[in-house]
């Protein structure tokens, strides 16, 4: 059976450059999306995988080891899912340099293993041409074989390893069927010699907007697919009538729309309240562990660096761990179990009308929780002036970030007075309010953005309703615990180095006995410089520097009042900090205030990671500077109406 | 190269006497043959990566709450707009393909 594959090469050592002798195999996994690639890459690599990202561009790299027996270990590169690689999306691209050995940090791969969904064999082999172009020891993973059997479908799989010379695997991932002879066939692969693989065939690469020769192109190779799929004598499965029938009441033109909005609320209800009582946990151990270090230290300038400045800073982003776990619990569920497609579906209409597409759904959902993971979301987006107007409207989502700024400022001078009866009250009001601003201002800026600098005609829209399946908890376990590794690295740097320098200059300049009052601290002082500028909204000094440190992240803003104020009352009780701030401010500028946070791009995460997506700081300027005019201006009508 | 390929109906059977049908004017349920997309090539391609070729059979399936096609090509269901719907071309099938 083996004998097909992986020529063995000569002797090993001796051509090798000096880069490759330690390295183990590197074997690329690729395949269509929805094949089931991430599930086998899973089963394979387990916990031993780490994430980073392609350079240059925030397609997430996921490279795992496998043991394929005792003494022998395999590097594994899951690509992302793609249809084909003529790089029109950024998958496709990182996809096809990775295969081409055009990536700095990857070597072309020695090996690969493509996996196709076997349900759907004719459109899924169109990628196999390409790969086998390629010249390197190839498997091709026939996935989702049970449910080919089940829906009463077969094909001869000798008879197909015989007709393209690679080896064949039927497999079952998500129970784990198979993966032990595609362990065998990784244990197989040699590193390669000779140089780099031939480029990848692409049909595509045409211009835009010319016609016809791309399309003979796919007929003809389609024409060669089908030959193949006649020779191994392909019975096409029956239709799945369990899809069929969810698809009857996800997709019912009274119900489908029902289901998708209580969806959207029972997301919304999982971040806002069931996430609440892990938070308060959460930063209970923080408190505590701060106040169990604070009595172990002695006091003096280190304590209050790692307390007031580290402890309180980080803990104040680590709080929000739990709710964006929850978030993408849920993400995870929706996406596996095939409902996120019927909801882009339902959604593309509206979504449509501010020119956007239904794809752009999950980013924007998403950005209630955070912009970050909400802009690597949009790369689903396929077309590029959607995804960049994706990415740009989703900072107006109201993300968790701005929520302690609105509470405590709608705490402090909203009333706690009902509206409608029981039904409303004038806080809640106010918040519903704050994130319909959000919404506003995403659609306005939306439709703008496609009628000038994104201008183009409506994309074709193509979606992939895969077949509902019941989502694996290892899968979603696997993926938490990488969400939460990056989102701790991020606490970690970002705002770890933040909170350093705004307590360093609360320090400086030193007098005498100590820290200087804060009115003459360096923090102080650039309060003062920024004064005249927010003076118009009703802003004093105090907010200016809270304006400023929350740069870096908005929730600091809370933080940083806490100690300007606590530094002059010397006690920063949450009850004081709410009186203090009534005195120091109108309600009208708290309106200007909380319209001001509605708008204003006062994250540093999110501007890096949109100069990533976007390949250049031209967007993310452009974002910040025109989302600090509108909050500017925002406030600045807000303070003069109320 | 792609001499078969029809490109204009001027290829087709004697049935061609009928206008030219686009996949939006299809009922649920009536698998129909592609004959051409009328679309530039770049926006053609999502289609074309998913099997959507001339020559492919294709049946509308259902129609999504927003009145749009969802259709089955090759056992893949995918989901288009009205208007992508409207740039392909189709023919029936005759009785004895």
């Amino acid at each position: 059976m083996r004998d097909l594959s992986t020529p063995t090469e000569g002797s090993g050592y001796a051509s090798a450059q000096v880069k490759d002798e330690a390295r183990s195999p590197l074997i690329a996994l690729i395949g269509p999306p929805n094949s089931g690639k991430t599930t086998l890459f899973n089963r394979l690599t387990g916990l031993r995988q780490k994430v980073a990202n392609y350079p240059g561009v925030t397609v997430e790299k996921y490279v795992g080891q496998v043991q394929c027996n005792l003494e022998r270990t395999v590097e594994l590169v899951d690509l992302p899912g793609v249809h084909g690689f003529s790089a029109r999306t950024l998958d496709e691209r990182v996809t096809r340099d990775m295969l081409e050995g055009r990536l700095e940090d990857l070597s072309a791969p020695d090996a690969v293993v493509l996996i196709v969904d076997c349900t759907r064999l004719e459109s899924q082999l169109m990628l196999v041409e390409p790969v086998l172009k390629l010249e390197i020891p190839t498997l091709l993973v026939l996935n989702m074989w049970d449910e080919l059997e089940e829906r009463g479908g077969n094909l001869d799989h000798m008879k197909l390893a015989h007709l393209l010379g690679v080896e064949v695997v039927k497999s079952n991932a998500r129970v784990g069927v198979g993966v032990d002879q595609v362990k065998e066939f990784l244990s197989g692969v040699e590193i390669r010699q000779q140089g780099l693989p031939p480029p990848v065939h692409v049909l595509s690469n045409v211009p835009r907007g010319l016609p016809l020769p791309m399309i003979d192109a796919f007929t003809e190779r389609r024409r060669r697919v089908d030959k193949v799929v006649d020779r191994v004598s392909f019975v096409r499965p029956g239709p799945a009538r369990s899809t069929e029938g969810l698809d009857a009441i996800f997709l019912h033109r009274i119900w489908g729309p029902l289901v998708f909005l209580a969806v959207v609320l029972v997301v919304f209800q999982s971040i806002f309240t069931w996430a609440v009582p892990l938070m308060d946990g959460v930063e209970f151990l923080i408190t505590s562990s701060g106040e169990w270090l604070a009595n172990r230290l002695s006091d003096g300038w280190f304590r209050s660096l790692l307390i007031d400045g580290v402890w309180a800073g980080v803990g104040s982003v680590v709080v929000f761990l739990p709710q964006i776990l929850v978030l993408f619990l849920f993400l995870g569920i929706l996406e596996d179990s095939g409902y996120m497609a019927r909801a882009a579906v339902i959604a593309d209409r509206v979504m449509y009308r501010v020119g956007l597409q239904g794809r752009a759904f999950l980013p924007l959902l998403s950005g209630y929780a955070c912009a970050v993971p909400a802009i690597l979301a949009a790369r689903t987006v396929e077309d590029e002036r959607d995804r960049l107007a994706t990415i740009f409207i989703t900072p107006f989502m109201t993300c968790s970030a701005r929520l302690p700024v609105y509470a405590l400022l709608i705490a402090a001078f909203i009333p706690d007075r009902p509206l409608i009866g029981w039904l409303m009250g004038y806080r809640a009001a106010v918040l519903l309010g704050l994130y319909g601003l959000g919404i506003m201002a995403a659609v306005v800026t939306a439709f703008l953005l496609k009628r000038t600098l994104l201008r183009a005609e409506p994309g074709s829209f193509v979606m992939d309703l895969p077949p509902y399946r019941l989502p694996s908890a290892r899968s979603i376990g696997l993926r938490l615990l990488d969400r939460s590794k990056i989102f701790l690295r991020r606490a970690g740097r970002v705002i770890f180095a933040v909170t350093i320098v705004l307590w360093m200059l609360t320090q400086f300049p030193r007098l005498d006995a100590g820290p200087p009052p804060i009115e003459e601290s360096a923090l102080g002082r650039i309060g003062q410089v920024i004064e005249p500028a927010i003076e118009p909204l009703g802003f004093d000094w105090r907010i200016g520097v809270g304006l400023v440190t929350s740069l870096a992240a908005r929730e600091v803003f809370v933080g940083t009042l806490g100690t300007i104020y606590g530094v002059e009352n010397a006690s920063d009780d949450s009850m004081v900090l709410q009186e203090t701030l009534r005195r120091n401010l109108t309600p009208a500028a708290a309106i200007g205030l909380l319209v001001f946070f509605a708008f204003a791009l006062q994250c540093t995460s999110t501007v890096a990671v949109m100069r990533r997506e976007t390949g250049g700081w031209k967007w993310p300027m452009l974002q910040f500077c025109y989302m600090l005019v509108l909050a500017y201006s925002g406030a600045f009508i807000a303070v003069r109406i109320f | 190269m792609g001499s078969t390929a029809p490109q204009s109906m001027s290829g087709l059977p004697k049935e061609e006497a009928d206008v030219e049908l686009r996949l939006g004017d299809i009922p649920l349920r009536q698998t129909v043959e592609l004959v051409r997309i009328d679309l530039p090539a770049d926006r053609a391609e999502p289609l074309l990566e998913r099997g959507v070729l001339p020559g492919c059979r294709i049946c509308p399936v259902r129609s999504s709450p927003t009145g749009d096609p969802i259709i089955s090509v090759d056992g893949s269901l995918l989901a288009l707009r009205r208007e992508t719907a409207d740039c392909l071309c189709v023919r029936l099938l005759s009785d004895f393909s």
